[in-house]
């Protein structure tokens, strides 16, 4: 089982990258905005994964709460300045 | 940024979410020596649910619950919490924070008295980190005024 975990989280790295690529190259700020939060949602699996991993599920699964809850705090407030700037 | 949004999905969702991301921050505070977290990234936490409040709700809306002026005693509250609890230690004849010496006002054993000495001390930090944060917000937002 550990293997599998170990699999699902490499090939979870591999699509932070795909990710990245459309935050730093997004044609409009609205891409990298969409970018920035898949790379959030996935780090926060992988930190699950690690947990089951490493055995100790129940730190990680505190540790990821956190990620989640600013993770939605920050994607909100970005897209709040881009309304309150008008560039949207 | 301080006007409230005119979305009802993101106003409802956020006035659901808050007292949950508070209960959290304080379920990291309280439970910071078992598990990662502490009374910073409780503190963190709590600060981040009145951010939350002000970017959906409105800043007026937000001050009506929890003014500059509250802020500013909780600011100074939680500061006091943590060096009274340092220059009670330092009275009692320790070092600063020396937890164990507090035995000698609580009927408890030293070991049990440095673990309820830093739960105080994560306390005081806690209010203070999110008064400290929420202020430093609503500056920025307002541009000081």
């Amino acid at each position: 089982m550990e293997k599998f975990f170990l699999g699902i989280g490499i090939g979870l790295c591999f699509l932070v990258l795909l990710c990245l690529y459309r935050g730093i190259f997004g044609p409009t700020v609205l891409n990298r905005l969409a970018g920035i939060s898949a790379i959030g949602t996935k780090t926060l699996v992988i930190l699950l994964l690690m947990g089951f991993i490493y055995d100790r599920v129940d730190m990680f699964m505190d540790i990821s709460m956190v990620y989640a809850i600013l993770n939605f705090i920050g994607t909100l407030a970005v897209a709040k300045y881009l309304e309150t700037k008008g560039e949207v | 940024m301080t006007r409230a949004t005119d979305d009802v999905i993101i106003k409802t969702v956020s006035r659901i979410f808050t007292p949950f991301i508070q209960i959290f921050a304080l379920y990291v505070i309280m439970h910071g020596h078992h598990s990662p977290g502490g009374g910073f990234q409780g503190g963190v936490i709590l600060g981040a649910s009145f951010i939350l409040l002000v970017i959906t709700q409105g800043l007026d809306k937000t001050r009506r619950r929890f003014s500059q002026k509250l802020d500013t005693i909780f600011c100074s509250i939680g500061l006091l919490i943590y060096s009274g609890i340092g220059i009670l230690c330092l009275i009692l004849g320790g070092n600063y924070l020396d937890y164990s010496k507090l035995n000698k006002i609580l009927p408890v054993i030293a070991a049990e008295a440095r673990s309820l000495g830093i739960l105080g001390i994560e306390i005081g930090v806690g209010i203070g980190v999110m008064a400290v944060m929420y202020s430093i917000f609503s500056d920025i937002v307002t541009g000081g005024e």
